[in-house]
């Protein structure tokens, strides 16, 4: 019996706790990340942490690149009474499960990075998104190719007219990957150069495989390849290291070898301050981050109009978004002529 | 001995001698075979720079694969390997960022002489074995939960490293030459004969290994556990003893290679050696190591090593698309145990 009275006590509190919680609703913020070893992701967290950081109580989760684990966040997230959610989905065209949710509890959602399905966005007029347009940073990474190339004609090795390459590509089945595999190629041959694509190849946005696999490249194409396009930094780091194995020089030296990514991370800065790195695209993380935080900031504490410093909430690639419910955060082209504003 | 004696060795060392030969070593002949066949379709695989470039990708892998090749041959298994592998890197390359590099890890830190950063990632290897082998053997989980366990802790240690103020995660670039030096540096005459470094390590590696597995008790105790470890124990093995060590070892090992990993690609990530547990157990039981313990040679490792990396670089350089690659790997895997594991069918 004593026993009995106990457990009826325990759970008198454990109720009592949770209506207190339920009625102040205290705003919060739930956000989920698709995983933490992105690095482009956690630049992204850092800057939704530090923006959070003495004006509301956020909790960032880490998906783990599963989407069932992270549904089950969402979940949590709303039992616990959060008032907004920031989720950079893991699987995209699985969004619908996540609106699903959000909706029956009419709790307001941001998506980043990760854009979703506009169909499914259609469906809940308190789901948002925050992102950049990948096709965006593909078309900067060719025509960084583009202007180098017009401009060094010694880049031209076998002298063809023609621009030899190889593509690192980053997981095959990333929209990001596509997207700027495809359109670097388009922004060249938009310009009026040919291409020859001697070989592409995934490695998964890895510095290590993008070396080991430019050096396999590199044994059976030696000279014959002019340029290295790589869908983001890491990887063209790791041509680069490959590249400088196989007794290629700096950009400017004798045997210099045209390399592009995407990204900006500092290593690459770095890489571009030492000549070896002809240009990357920055997808600005910190816009996107503040964006995202500005938004769900908005959202939890309840402001009736929804807007963005960083972009506004209409547009920012000038395409019209009647809906009001898309930003889109700019790439930026970054070269030796720029970089030193984006060292950090 | 009369010359019928010899009439009959002579007839032994026909056809019956030549298929026991290739049933012995069928794995190197398995090697030598994707060699040949890639390198005539494709003659620049045999470029002397593409075999070196196979080799110095070997090196690396191969000092994790007899890391864990120890720990096989006794019944256990490390999924924890690759993990280790990048927390070591991340560390090694953290503590050898140029002075003058704007993003560094740690803003203030002095110009360390070399060898700091590396033992300091190689304890880390240490560290993370000596766990393993204390739960193995006092608390007597199982060797896959443990390491299970570990490699998720591990992955959590490295990230939580990476991720610190001013800066927040980001990767590890900017490395000193004389520490990338390790991994991408030679000894030797320029243009004329020189030999990468991390071939050389890689060398000396397998030299201690070799003669810890054939030439001292360790090794001994190494097979006996794995044989049997009840009639071990009874014949005086100290178990826990010896299986704590074998997993130092392998630390140590998965530290090394993280060093050389770093220094290699010249920077590091958090996300670093992913999976390479997998790729090195499968070269060791390609290499013929029972993964239900007690069999298992240096040169087994270094050859299912060298068969997995033939294959990334040789399906590169052929041209085949990625998902093929997987699929050609994964058949090859298979395969390779099929025609090895007939030796062992034989002699039943």
């Amino acid at each position: 019996m004593k026993r009995l009275i106990g457990v009826l006590v325990i759970f008198a509190v454990l109720f009592a706790s949770f209506g207190c919680q339920a009625a102040a609703k205290k705003p919060k913020i739930g956000v989920a990340i698709y995983k933490f070893d992105d690095t482009f992701m956690s630049y992204v967290r850092n800057k939704i942490e530090t923006s959070a950081k003495d004006k509301i109580e956020i909790s960032v989760q880490d998906s783990q690149y599963d989407q069932p684990k992270q549904n089950d966040q969402v979940d949590q997230f709303l039992t616990q009474g959060y008032t907004s959610l920031a989720i950079n989905l893991v699987d995209p065209s699985a969004v619908s499960v996540v609106i699903g949710k959000v909706q029956a509890k009419k709790t307001p959602i941001v998506f980043f990075n990760r854009e979703p399905v506009a169909v499914d966005m259609a469906k809940y007029d308190k789901a948002y998104y925050v992102g950049a347009k990948a096709q965006e940073s593909g078309t900067m990474e060719g025509e960084l190719v583009v202007d180098y190339w017009k401009n060094t004609p010694a880049a031209d090795k076998n002298k063809d007219g023609i621009i030899q390459y190889v593509m690192l590509i980053g997981d095959p089945s990333n929209t990001d990957a596509q997207y700027r595999t495809e359109y670097s190629i388009k922004a060249i041959e938009a310009a009026g150069l040919k291409v020859e694509k001697l070989a592409e190849d995934t490695a998964m946005w890895d510095r290590v495989k993008g070396q080991e696999k430019t050096a396999a490249w590199l044994a059976k194409f030696g000279d014959k390849i002019e340029v290295i396009l790589a869908n983001n930094d890491d990887m063209a780091l790791g041509a680069i290291e490959a590249c400088k194995a196989a007794g290629l020089t700096a950009l400017g030296g004798k045997k210099p070898m045209v390399i592009v990514g995407v990204d900006a991370t500092p290593p690459a800065l770095d890489a571009l301050e030492q000549g070896f790195l002809v240009g990357t695209v920055l997808n600005d993380a910190e816009r996107q981050g503040l964006a995202t935080f500005d938004l769900a900031f908005a959202l939890a504490t309840g402001a009736k109009e929804v807007k963005s410093d960083v972009a506004p909430l209409a547009n920012a690639a000038g395409k019209a978004d009647p809906a009001g419910k898309y930003i889109w955060v700019p790439y930026v082209k970054v070269t030796k002529e720029n970089y030193k504003s984006f060292k950090k | 001995m009369g010359n019928t004696d010899f009439a009959s060795s002579l007839k032994k060392l026909g056809p019956a001698s030549a298929k026991e030969f290739a049933s012995k070593n069928a794995i190197m002949l398995v090697l030598a075979g994707l060699v040949i066949l890639i390198g005539i379709v494709q003659p620049s695989f045999l470029s002397i720079d593409n075999l070196l470039n196979i080799l110095r990708i070997s090196s690396v892998r191969a000092i994790i694969a007899m890391g864990v090749g120890g720990i096989l041959i006794t019944r256990g298994t490390d999924l924890s390997a690759g993990r280790t592998v990048g927390l070591a890197a991340c560390i090694a390359a953290s503590l050898t960022q140029r002075p003058d590099y704007v993003s560094k890890m740690f803003p203030d830190l002095p110009l360390l002489p070399f060898i700091l950063p590396v033992l300091a990632a190689v304890s880390a290897g240490l560290v993370v074995g000596l766990f393993n082998g204390l739960v193995v053997a006092f608390l007597n989980v199982p060797p896959f939960i443990t390491t299970l366990g570990t490699m998720v802790i591990v992955y959590g240690a490295a990230s939580l490293y990476v991720d610190r103020p001013p800066r927040g995660a980001q990767p590890i670039g900017g490395l000193r030459e004389d520490f990338t030096n390790l991994g991408t540096g030679s000894v030797g005459l320029p243009d004329v004969f020189s030999i990468p470094n991390l071939i050389i390590l890689a060398a000396i590696v397998t030299v201690i290994i070799w003669v810890m597995l054939n030439k001292t008790r360790l090794g001994k105790n190494i097979y006996a556990i794995g044989g049997n470890p009840e009639a071990a124990a009874v014949s005086g093995v100290n178990v826990k003893k010896n299986l704590i060590l074998v997993y130092v070892i392998g630390g140590f090992m998965y530290g090394l290679a993280g060093v050389l990993l770093a220094a290699r690609s010249g920077g590091a990530t958090n996300n670093y050696g992913q999976m390479y547990e997998l790729d090195a157990i499968a070269a060791c039981v390609i290499g013929g190591v029972s993964t239900s313990g007690g069999i298992g040679t240096v040169a087994g490792m270094l050859t299912g090593v060298l068969i997995f990396e033939v294959l990334n670089n040789g399906l590169v350089i052929l041209g085949v698309s990625a998902y093929w690659q997987q699929i050609a790997k994964g058949l090859i895997i298979i395969a390779a145990v099929a025609v090895d594991i007939r030796k062992y069918l034989a002699k039943r």
